[in-house]
């Protein structure tokens, strides 16, 4: 009678912290030569799929995993999808059951509940080769407030003539479902210029900015570009005539 | 009031032997006393290599004192685990089974030199694989095996090792062979009778290990074995992980079947008594027999490529095995009473008093079945599908088959050694009280180790690394600190090393020492209820045969199927690690180049030759 009892029990007790599903043969067999030609792990990374439904690719690799840390907002549903590049290896995040073995040729699914920020060591537990003790990331669960998926990218000119625009395309992507209203801000010498955006979800924001160079005057010039919390920067270079193109990239080299 | 009585009778028949003396194994069987002193000595040497090699990965992963760089961990860590799972238990084992065989058939074996010849295939097979492990301490030679006593692909280990272990497993497929046949021989002289009990065990184990073992022969002979030697380029990881645990799982029963054959024919013995029942000691070695293939998958609850529905199937055949384990418990406790209850002792609890507890060997055993009772209510934890995503692969899982393997089995062993070595000998035991200060010592060692593993186990804290000690987090310990369990491991660890210490100058100090007069007679314990009440279908070893045989196909089939499907018979493109291989290739490269130059100038004289006579 007990004994039965206690069968029952552990069969379902379980499922406690973090509501898991279990790790079965869902997902499809992937090479792991050919990881860099998936849509999925070419870049390791987390999406959001739904309200509150994110999903996060990560690829293990002798003693490594990317992305490292991986970052989800609280009140959230994650679903780890991990293959291994190499040997088999384990997806573990210390202390719940969030468990899996990653298997090479194989892509482990494990969906989880985040209810609050919290931050969880994540380690291989399956042996690995010598580096295995040293096989660990982090998973930070962070307020929603602090939380985005978004890029910035800023691509811009090097070198200017002295009188011409200085240009800066930048480019915002939103990898949330919902809208980022964000201002974009570039910083360049003295200037300062603003720009309030609206980029929809799932979607990505393009916008060149200019500055006239004249104000800036000759020589080197730091420049940032910040939207939220990322920032992209560089120096650009105002002289007097490009056309000087050997002697102004000696001097260049000087200056760096 | 009573008590003190009886207590007073419990030792004046403890302080000399409990047990008749006369006639000893080494009297009556002494070219096979031979070679089970043999299998028992190899046996200890895998012991002391293993323990060694324990205490220094326990202080290592505990950071107390490192000799040795983290790398090289994983060297010690297959080293104890193959020395002590592989050869430890299994050439006690042999020793074992041989010494029940030839007792309870009251024969000799059959050809004396067969018998020599599966010792030295299996000494072989495990000094190959022994040499191939121990050469990853040094970079001089190119090889290495630190694959663990898993060894799961792609990790590779030199081919060396997995010859050696084919080998070994060879030996006790010969092994088994010997003892059947021994069984065929007395049969015919004994047409109708029952299988004496011991060799009735031994017959359902070694059936049980000839189905277990075509899992890992497979892998190894149609996989690893040709991919380590640059045969074939890739294997399909989860397909020789699968076969591994085919037979990963029986393996366990394998090393508690001898320990459960002391527990029915020993344990009732010392404690001056009859074992309870022979009909449910029959009944336990059948359902061993029957279920311990068929769930192997549950040690693969946490692999991607396995359905759940597989996963469950395993998860239910799990819990129907405890219900030998349980039926164990119950025997053994009931024969124990018998005993104590012969031997004077009375009331409820107060019989436990009676039984022979100065004694080592019965000792050594009760406190080996105390301990396995932990064992087997941690492992019904593991076996539940979802705390095992909890504790999968952390330290709970050591903690739990130190108990069982590492105590219900090496303790038992231990203790047993105590009545073996004299039977095998000739000579009295030396040293009774270092002998149980011995087996307590374990007892205590084993309780702080085990206990402090299930609990880091918890924590999260991973089983199988050389550092525990993350940089990015800590872990939460609700009671205590991870300093205090990792104070108790390692003091475990100390106590069971000075245990050992103690065990092997027993041994020694026996076997050093001359021969006597005073050892027990060889036999073993008989039966309250005897054969005669057993149904006769039992002794049926072919029709259990073929169940056994039909329970595998039932519950591995399908899985094996839809792994090849899945991955193909030998994986999408996998790369071996580390990539040593080489010297194997080039050593065929370099006999292949020279046959096709030996061919050539061959080809060359020839012509030259027939150009010659043609001209
Ligand atoms: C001096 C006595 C012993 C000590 C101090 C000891 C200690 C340990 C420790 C600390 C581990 C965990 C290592 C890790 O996962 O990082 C371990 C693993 C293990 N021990 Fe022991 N042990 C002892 C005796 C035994 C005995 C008697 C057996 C079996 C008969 C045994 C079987 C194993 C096995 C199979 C493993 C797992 C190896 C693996 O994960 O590949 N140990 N031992
Ligand atoms: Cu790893
Ligand atoms: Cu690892």
């Amino acid at each position: 009678m007990v004994l039965i009892v206690g069968i029952i029990a552990t069969i379902t007790y379980g499922t406690v912290g973090l509501g898991i599903a279990m790790v079965d043969d869902e997902e499809d067999t992937i090479s792991p030569s050919e990881l860099d030609e998936d849509e999925r792990f070419s870049d390791p990374r987390v999406e959001q799929v739904g309200e509150n439904e994110y999903e996060a690719y990560v690829v293990a690799q002798t003693f490594i995993y990317q992305p490292d840390p991986i970052e989800v907002p609280e009140d959230s549903e994650v679903t780890f999808y991990v293959t291994s590049r190499d040997v088999i290896h384990s997806f573990s995040l210390v202390g719940t059951n969030v468990n899996t073995m990653v298997v090479p040729g194989e892509v482990s699914s494990v969906t989880a509940e985040f209810d609050e920020p919290a931050e969880y060591g994540v380690i291989c537990n399956e042996y690995c080769g010598s580096g295995h003790h040293d096989m660990e990331g982090m998973l930070y669960v962070v307020p929603e407030d602090e939380f985005d998926l978004t890029e910035l990218s800023v691509t811009a000119d090097d070198e200017v003539e002295l009188g011409d625009d200085a240009t800066f395309d930048v480019t915002v992507e939103n990898g949330q479902l919902d809208d980022l209203e964000t201002a974009i801000e570039l910083e360049v010498g003295d200037e300062t210029i603003e720009e309030d955006v609206t980029v929809p979800g799932d979607d990505t924001y393009e916008t060149t900015l200019t500055v006239d160079s004249t104000d800036l005057g000759e020589g080197d010039h730091d420049w940032t570009v910040t939207v939220d919390d990322h920032t992209e920067s560089g120096t650009l270079s105002v002289v007097e005539d490009l056309e000087d193109d050997e002697d102004d990239e000696d001097g260049g080299d000087d200056d760096e | 009031m009573s008590d003190a009585t009886v207590n007073d009778a419990a030792k004046t028949t403890e302080s000399t032997t409990s047990e008749p003396l006369g006639e000893t194994y080494l009297d009556k069987f002494p070219a096979e006393a031979k070679v089970v002193r043999s299998a028992l000595y190899s046996s200890f040497l895998a012991l002391a290599l293993g323990g060694l090699f324990g205490v220094i990965q326990t202080l290592h992963r505990t950071d107390f004192l490192r000799i040795m760089e983290s790398e090289t961990y994983y060297t010690v860590l297959t080293a104890h685990g193959v020395f002590l799972v592989i050869a430890f238990t299994i050439f006690f084992l042999v020793g074992v089974f041989t010494w029940a065989v030839t007792t309870s058939l009251d024969r000799e074996v059959e050809d004396i030199r067969f018998t020599w010849a599966w010792l030295g295939t299996m000494t072989a097979g495990a000094a190959m694989a022994a040499a191939a492990i121990l050469a990853g301490f040094t970079d001089s030679l190119d090889m290495s095996a630190d694959v663990l006593f898993t060894f799961y692909a792609p990790m590779q280990a030199h081919p060396l090792f997995y010859l050696g272990l084919t080998v070994f497993v060879v030996g006790t497929w010969m092994a088994g062979a010997d003892w059947f046949r021994s069984w065929f021989a007395w049969k015919k002289e004994n047409p109708g009778e029952r299988i004496p009990l011991p060799t009735f065990m031994v017959l359902t184990t070694m059936i049980m290990w000839y189905v277990a073992t075509l899992g890992v022969a497979t892998a190894i002979l149609a996989f690893l074995l040709p991919w380590s030697l640059g045969l074939i380029d890739s294997v399909n990881p989860t397909l020789t992980r699968t076969l591994f645990w085919f037979f990963g799982h029986p393996v366990v029963y394998f090393w508690l079947m001898p320990a459960y054959m002391m527990w029915y024919v020993l344990l009732p013995k010392l404690s001056g008594g009859k074992l309870f029942s022979d009909p449910l000691a029959r009944v336990v070695f059948v359902l061993f027999l029957l279920l311990s293939t068929p769930v192997g998958i549950h040690h693969q609850y946490l692999d991607p490529g396995i359905s759940e529905g597989f996963k469950f199937i395993a998860m239910t055949n799990t819990m129907f095995l405890l219900l030998p384990s349980l039926l164990t418990a119950f025997t053994v406790v009931a024969s124990m009473e018998h005993g104590a209850r012969q031997r004077g002792g009375t009331g409820r609890i107060g019989w436990l008093k009676a039984l022979p507890w100065r004694d080592p060997v019965f000792a050594g055993m009760a406190l080996a079945g105390l301990m396995f009772a932990a064992g087997g209510f941690s492992g019904m934890i593991n076996a539940g599908m979802n705390i095992n995503y909890l504790v999968h692969n952390t330290l709970w899982v050591p903690g739990h088959f130190h108990l069982t393997v590492g105590t219900a089995v090496a303790l038992t062993f231990m203790a047993a050694s105590y009545w073996f070595i004299p039977q095998l000998t000739g000579k009295k035991l030396w040293n009774r009280p270092v002998a149980l200060v011995q087996v307590v010592l374990w007892f205590v060692g084993m309780t702080f180790m085990a206990n402090a593993m299930h609990r880091a186990g918890l924590l999260g804290m991973p089983r199988r690394t050389a550092e525990p000690q993350y940089d990015g987090f800590e872990y939460e310990a609700g009671v205590g600190s991870v300093a205090e369990l990792d104070a108790q491991i390692a003091l475990g660890g100390i106590i069971l090393t000075l245990s050992l210490v103690l065990f092997f100058a027993v041994i020694i100090g026996t076997v050093l020492g001359s021969r006597s007069d005073e050892v027990p007679a060889n036999g073993y314990a008989d039966t309250l209820s005897g054969p005669e009440d057993s149904p006769k279908i039992l002794d049926n070893l072919k029709l259990w045969f073929g169940l056994a045989v039909v329970l595998v196909i039932i519950a591995y089939t399908f899985p094996l199927l839809s792994i090849i499907e899945r991955g193909g018979l030998f994986g999408p493109d996998i790369t071996a690690f580390p990539q040593s291989i080489d010297i194997v290739s080039m050593a065929w490269l370099t006999v292949e180049q020279y046959a096709t130059d030996t061919f050539t100038s061959a080809t060359e004289v020839a012509q030259a030759t027939i150009d010659g006579v043609l001209r």
